[in-house]
């Protein structure tokens, strides 16, 4: 799992100290529809997100977080402007898997095993030279002796976690998280919320993670990129200076509360 | 078996656990069968119904004794041109779907003309299968695989599409290939609406069968109907009727059973 970590590090080393961003946008607009039905999704947007760097989205619906999500997943075509991830274009960077996606439904194949739907990127798309970790992975994401269970048997929050594995096999340099949490009840968010972290830590990846929940954009993020809509704009960058590792008590601080609150006013704004 | 034990049942205390289970399951359906019989005796008893309207249970029990042998060389042919007549239905439909599945242009175009097939009534087509065809074997199944067809056809085409969204932005995440999102995805999500379709085929291509008999053949069950109901032998033609339900119910249960090993996830609903 850790290697990738590593490669990183020599990769930054050829570069001369400057660390080149993981994702990087830039003046990027979004448009769907034709003629007089055209809608403008994303206008103008700008972000640079670090390489190891774990950027929360927040913004009420119709803001298009979840369109930039995609617009680096190469799901949505660009109407303008440029995204690079580290380097690549989007799709070039899924072709290599330079990226993993979780989706707010954990999308199994009801008819595989918990274990043979995280092998599923190794057995499509030239993806067998990877290696099989799936038995580790789901001892990561927590789900050591259910590996025979098929989605059917297992709850809602287990088969996200199983979706987690599945985006970790391929050992992304990025995870793009749309709302995988927002289907599940608070305790297992909060709990799953927690576990992210831990994973983040062991693994290295860069997150990108849209969230419509302002105590999860705040609990995760190191930034809280915060958008608003009609059309899709960035509205602020905000830096969240808790000190990791957090905790869930972390969320009792003032400092969080105050954050918390600042984001409550920017969205009240948008 | 939903019983709180306090120790551990033994094997052979569970295995005759399972039994009464079976027994329970069954005895409604068979006691309600019996009774039923019980009253289509009594019924025609207490009317004193001529046995040429109306046989006696027990009659059309002794005109199967009687006729075993008569019974059973008229079942073969039926049996052999249902079940041809579903396997030559099913595949066509199953690669037709497959071909409409990938190539839009193909469903635009034979879509429709699959439906005005399907319009037919099937009575109507078989006297221009039996003139093209003769007597033989060959127009009952053609009419079996046609009345197959349809159903399978449209739930086929149905089920290899019934693929979410997220999923295929999944595959797509993935990089996999149309051929991959076909072998992995959309023949597993297709299960579930294909044997639905088979379980009506099941039936249905039985019907086929008979159907083409009754309109020109001198063999097979739909034949040996038309014979008894002429010469008013009415319990065996019961005992005929009996003979094909049976049939069309075995190949519904061997459906169910392939159903039940391929499919061992839960589904969503399936109509």
């Amino acid at each position: 799992m850790m290697n990738h970590a590593a490669r990183r590090s020599t990769l930054s080393l050829a570069l001369t100290n400057e660390k080149p961003s993981a994702v990087s946008i830039s003046n990027v607009d979004v448009r769907f529809g034709s003629g007089s039905g055209v809608v403008q999704a994303l206008s103008d947007i700008s972000v640079d997100i670090a390489q190891g760097a774990l950027i929360t989205m927040i913004g009420p619906s119709g803001c298009g977080k979840s369109t930039l999500l995609r617009a680096v997943a190469d799901l949505v075509p660009l109407s303008g402007g440029d995204i690079t991830v580290l380097g690549k274009t989007p799709e070039e960077a899924r072709r290599r898997r330079t990226f993993s996606f979780v989706f707010q439904d954990a999308t199994l194949l009801p008819w595989r095993s918990a274990i043979d739907n995280v092998r599923l990127p190794l057995e499509v798309g030239g993806g067998s030279h990877h290696q099989d970790d799936a038995q580790a992975l789901l001892e990561l994401v927590g789900l050591k002796g259910r590996e025979n269970a098929l989605p059917g048997e297992l709850s809602g929050g287990m088969r996200q976690r199983v979706s987690i594995a599945r985006a970790l096999i391929t050992r992304p340099e990025i995870l793009l998280m749309d709302e995988p949490f927002g289907a599940l009840d608070e305790i297992t968010r909060d709990k799953l919320n927690e576990e992210l972290l831990r994973i983040w830590k062991e693994t290295g990846t860069t997150i990108m993670f849209v969230t419509h929940s302002i105590p999860e954009a705040v609990f995760l993020g190191q930034q809280v990129l915060v958008m608003s809509a009609h059309p899709g704009r960035v509205k602020e960058l905000v830096t969240v200076d808790l000190p990791f590792p957090r905790h869930l008590a972390v969320r009792d601080t003032m400092e969080f509360v105050n954050i918390s609150a600042r984001l409550r006013r920017l969205l009240e704004e948008c | 078996m939903s019983q709180a034990s306090a120790a551990p049942l033994s094997i052979g205390e569970q295995r005759v656990e399972a039994i009464l289970d079976a027994a329970w399951s069954w005895l409604p359906p068979l006691l309600a069968a019996i009774g039923l019989v019980a009253l289509w005796q009594g019924i025609i008893w207490a009317f004193q119904v001529p046995s040429y309207i109306a046989p006696e249970p027990l009659a059309v029990v002794q005109a199967f004794r009687e006729n075993a042998w008569l019974l059973w060389v008229n079942f073969l042919p039926t049996f052999v041109e249902a079940m041809l007549g579903f396997l030559l239905g099913n595949v066509i439909a199953i690669f037709l779907a497959i071909w409409f599945v990938h190539n839009s242009m193909a469903e635009r175009a034979f879509y429709p003309i699959a439906v005005f097939i399907k319009t037919i009534p099937i009575l109507a087509v078989a006297p221009i299968l039996v003139l093209i065809f003769g007597n033989g074997y060959a127009p009952k199944i053609i009419i079996a695989a046609l009345i197959c067809f349809f159903p399978t056809l449209v739930n086929m085409v149905r089920g290899l599409k019934a693929v979410s969204p997220a999923t295929l932005e999944l595959m797509r995440i993935l990089s996999a290939s149309d051929v991959e999102i076909f072998r992995k995805v959309r023949i597993q999500s297709s299960l579930p609406f294909l044997f639905a379709a088979l379980k009506i085929a099941s039936s249905s291509c039985v019907i086929g069968a008979m159907v083409g008999e009754w309109v020109g053949s001198n063999f097979g069950l739909g034949a040996l109907i038309i014979e008894t109901t002429l010469n008013y032998r009415s319990p065996l033609l019961y005992a005929v009727v009996f003979t094909s339900a049976g049939l069309a119910v075995a190949l519904f249960a061997i459906v169910s059973v392939a159903e039940r090993r391929l499919i061992n996830w839960k589904t969503p609903e399936v109509h």
